[in-house]
């Protein structure tokens, strides 16, 4: 009884013990996988950031046929002459219909058109 | 018995009692250096060679891996990575492991991925040699290749390298000569990745386990752990376009004036960043083995110079501070002057008659700057030149910076101060002479230059301490009304950029490089300026060593600032218009 005791004891042991043992080398297969992973992954960041570098972007660029712009020019245009002495004329007149501007006042909304609106402020 | 008859037996009973005794002390004599022996040794096994032997049987059993640390990325100003790790790897054979019949195979496989010499290949694995290298640092997919082949007595280490964005000129990499690079050794060489190199390469880790009799580690065994300790990220104040605007601008402009070498320095003026630094020739730090040693140079930081006519900005501005000029000050310029007993000329030796300051700057002329520095005292010019830190190192966190201490004030000669005064006999980097300059586009105050803007999570604390009031504001502004009138009436004119013309501050500055004593037709042209003058959101020099400017050959002041060094720095503010949305102010 106590021999098939210390048998049974014995067996469990060597059983977890090469579960052990097992475990360690998938463990270590593993890490072997999870470096080779992040040496793919270190790959693909550097070519990720290598197709964001600025020579790469000129690149394609002038493979797809785009050209750098001159980044400033001069508008043409008439010179028109401002009198600032003389007297600011009458508003443009509110053409919003009268029905409009009774829902405005009801709603509560602004009424007017824009060109009224600019025209009233300061 | 008779006394007599006992007393003639003692003498043999006595020697054999002593016999007896003595071979009893032998023995025991004998046991207890026997025994002394064999304690001595076993005290020599056992207490002096005890730590020898334990390491000895660790190192049967015990298996202890480094586990390097992460070195940390650097970013630019907009966190584009600038450099990444990566993973390479090396092929070695065993050749005593692979048997005869294998080893054509293994030969043609290793030649096939790795594209190594077969015939070499076959004589290596020929040898009794037990270990050796096929090739080392090859990309992962080569790697991946011969994995599949699983030929025997052949395995690969792993590395990790840096890799270097790609630079304008084919064959560099960006900021080459900034950055540096990392050897084999994971120790950083040139640039920034030896200035940091503590914070970037962090502290190394290790594990120390058992290892079975196939040699494979036992990992739920014993083992002790440390984990190693990354490297700090670095974030510049580079900007990579910009630096790719410089180097391409830089590179197309040595190239058309056929000089020596070029280098571009761009600063953000308020801060004292460095946005650009650029250098041509430069090189690959991917391929750093392959590369000439004297292109790992930093010109920037380890290049001295006569700045030339970029220093009547520091004349100037001093004299103006202390109250012993002002713009419209009149002077009369015959066109030399006599100081310490030799005649020291403008660069056209024409006598100019009766001319304010603002005319001095705009057309360059050593006169006006010579009786600038002598209407402010030498004592006072000397101070001056240390505030605005041209007597010591720029200090800027790159390896490397070269510079020539000034002779004390009392030391220098009358001649060398009216040299000095128009930026001859006078050494300086870069680096020096664009903080200098730096500091009438931010309002007097004196910038630190400084590349690294955070260092992990922490702001670099240069950049918390107060800047230094080197001249007034006052003084700021009209020095850069005058270098205004640089751009639009003098020698600047060549840098104008549309849109800018009444918003643009700038200087030229040519000087001859002297050999052996003596001033040659060589020269070193160089430009500075801000952009927009009033609001500066950069300030940038351009310095060209010894162009051949067409038409330099018959008079080498063609090789002036203005036709060599402007139209780069005009190239480039251009792109960093663009790019940064510089709109004029007026």
């Amino acid at each position: 009884m106590a021999v098939g005791a210390v048998v049974i004891v014995l067996l469990f042991y060597l059983a977890i013990a090469a579960q052990i043992t097992q475990s360690s080398y998938d463990l270590s297969r593993l890490q072997d996988q999870q470096r080779q992973l992040i040496a793919e992954q270190d790959q693909l960041r550097y070519q990720e950031v290598t197709l964001h570098a600025p020579a790469q972007v000129q690149q394609q660029a002038a493979q797809s046929g785009m050209q750098r712009i001159v980044p400033s020019s001069y508008a043409q245009g008439t010179e028109v002459a401002i009198d600032l002495t003389s007297p600011i004329g009458d508003p443009p007149t509110d053409t919003t219909p009268l029905w409009l501007r009774a829902v405005a006042m009801v709603v509560n909304t602004v009424g007017g058109t824009k060109d009224v609106q600019a025209a009233s402020k300061h | 018995m008779s006394t007599r008859a006992l007393s003639a037996r003692r003498p043999g009973t006595v020697d054999r009692v002593g016999s007896a005794r003595l071979r009893v002390v032998s023995m025991l004599v004998i046991a207890v250096v026997l025994a002394g022996m064999v304690w001595s040794r076993l005290a020599y096994w056992q207490v002096a060679e005890h730590g020898r032997l334990t390491m000895q049987a660790q190192e049967q059993y015990r298996e202890y891996v480094e586990l390097p640390a992460l070195r940390g990325a650097i970013f630019d100003r907009n966190l584009t990575q600038l450099v990444v790790n990566t993973t390479v790897y090396s092929a070695f054979v065993s050749p005593d492991q692979i048997a005869a019949a294998d080893r054509d195979r293994v030969a043609t496989g290793l030649s096939t991925v790795l594209g190594v010499d077969k015939t070499k290949l076959m004589g290596v694995l020929e040898s009794s040699a037990k270990f050796a290298y096929v090739q080392h640092r090859f990309p992962k997919a080569q790697a991946d290749q011969l994995r599949a082949l699983k030929l025997p007595g052949v395995g690969l280490e792993e590395e990790t390298q840096r890799a270097y964005l790609p630079g304008f000129t084919a064959g560099t990499t960006l900021a080459a000569n900034l950055l540096g690079f990392v050897d084999w050794n994971r120790d950083g060489k040139y640039g920034l990745e030896q200035q940091y190199q503590k914070a970037l390469a962090g502290t190394a880790g290790y594990i120390s386990s058992y290892r079975d009799l196939s040699d494979r580690e036992i990992v739920l065994g014993s083992h002790t752990h440390q984990d190693p300790v990354n490297g700090s990220d670095l974030v510049l104040s580079i900007d990579a376009n910009v630096q790719y605007a410089a180097e391409e601008a830089l590179a197309e402009g040595v190239k058309r004036d056929k000089a020596e070498s070029g280098s571009v320095l761009i600063m953000d003026p308020s801060t004292g960043g460095i946005v650009a630094w650029a250098d041509y020739p430069s090189y690959s730090a991917n391929n750093f083995t392959q590369t000439d040693p004297a292109l790992f140079k930093d010109n920037v930081l380890s290049y001295l110079y006569e700045p030339g006519s970029v220093m009547k900005v520091v004349t100037l501005s001093g004299a103006i501070n202390a109250g012993a000029i002002t713009p419209s000050t009149v002077i009369n310029d015959p066109g030399y002057v006599k100081v310490g007993g030799y005649n020291i000329y403008d660069w056209d030796y024409r006598n100019k008659g009766n001319i304010d300051y603002t005319y001095v700057l705009e057309h360059s002329l050593n006169v006006g700057a010579m009786k600038a520095m002598l209407a402010e005292g030498h004592d006072a010019y000397y101070k001056n030149l240390q505030a605005f830190g041209l007597t010591q190192p720029s200090g800027v966190d790159v390896a490397g910076e070269s510079y020539v201490p000034l002779p004390s004030a009392s030391q220098m000669q009358d001649s060398q101060y009216a040299t000095t005064s128009f930026g001859q006999g006078i050494d300086v980097n870069m680096v020096q002479m664009l903080s200098a300059v730096n500091v009438v586009a931010n309002g007097g105050k004196y910038a630190p230059p400084h590349l690294v803007e955070r260092i992990g999570n922490q702001v670099n604390p240069l950049l918390l301490q107060p800047q230094r009031q080197v001249v007034s504001p006052a003084t700021a502004a009209k020095m850069t009304t005058m270098m205004e009138q640089v751009v639009q009436n003098g020698s600047g004119w060549t840098s104008r950029i549309r849109g800018f013309e009444l918003d643009q501050a700038g200087k030229t500055g040519t000087s001859q490089i002297p050999v052996n004593g003596k001033y040659t037709q060589s020269v070193w042209a160089s430009f500075v300026g801000f952009l927009p003058a009033q609001h500066p959101k950069f300030t940038m020099i351009v310095v060209i060593r010894k162009p051949n400017y067409p038409g330099s050959e018959h008079d080498w002041t063609m090789n002036d600032g203005y036709l060599t060094a402007e139209p780069i720095w005009r190239q480039i503010a251009l792109a960093m218009v663009s790019d940064w949305r510089i709109t004029p102010d007026r």
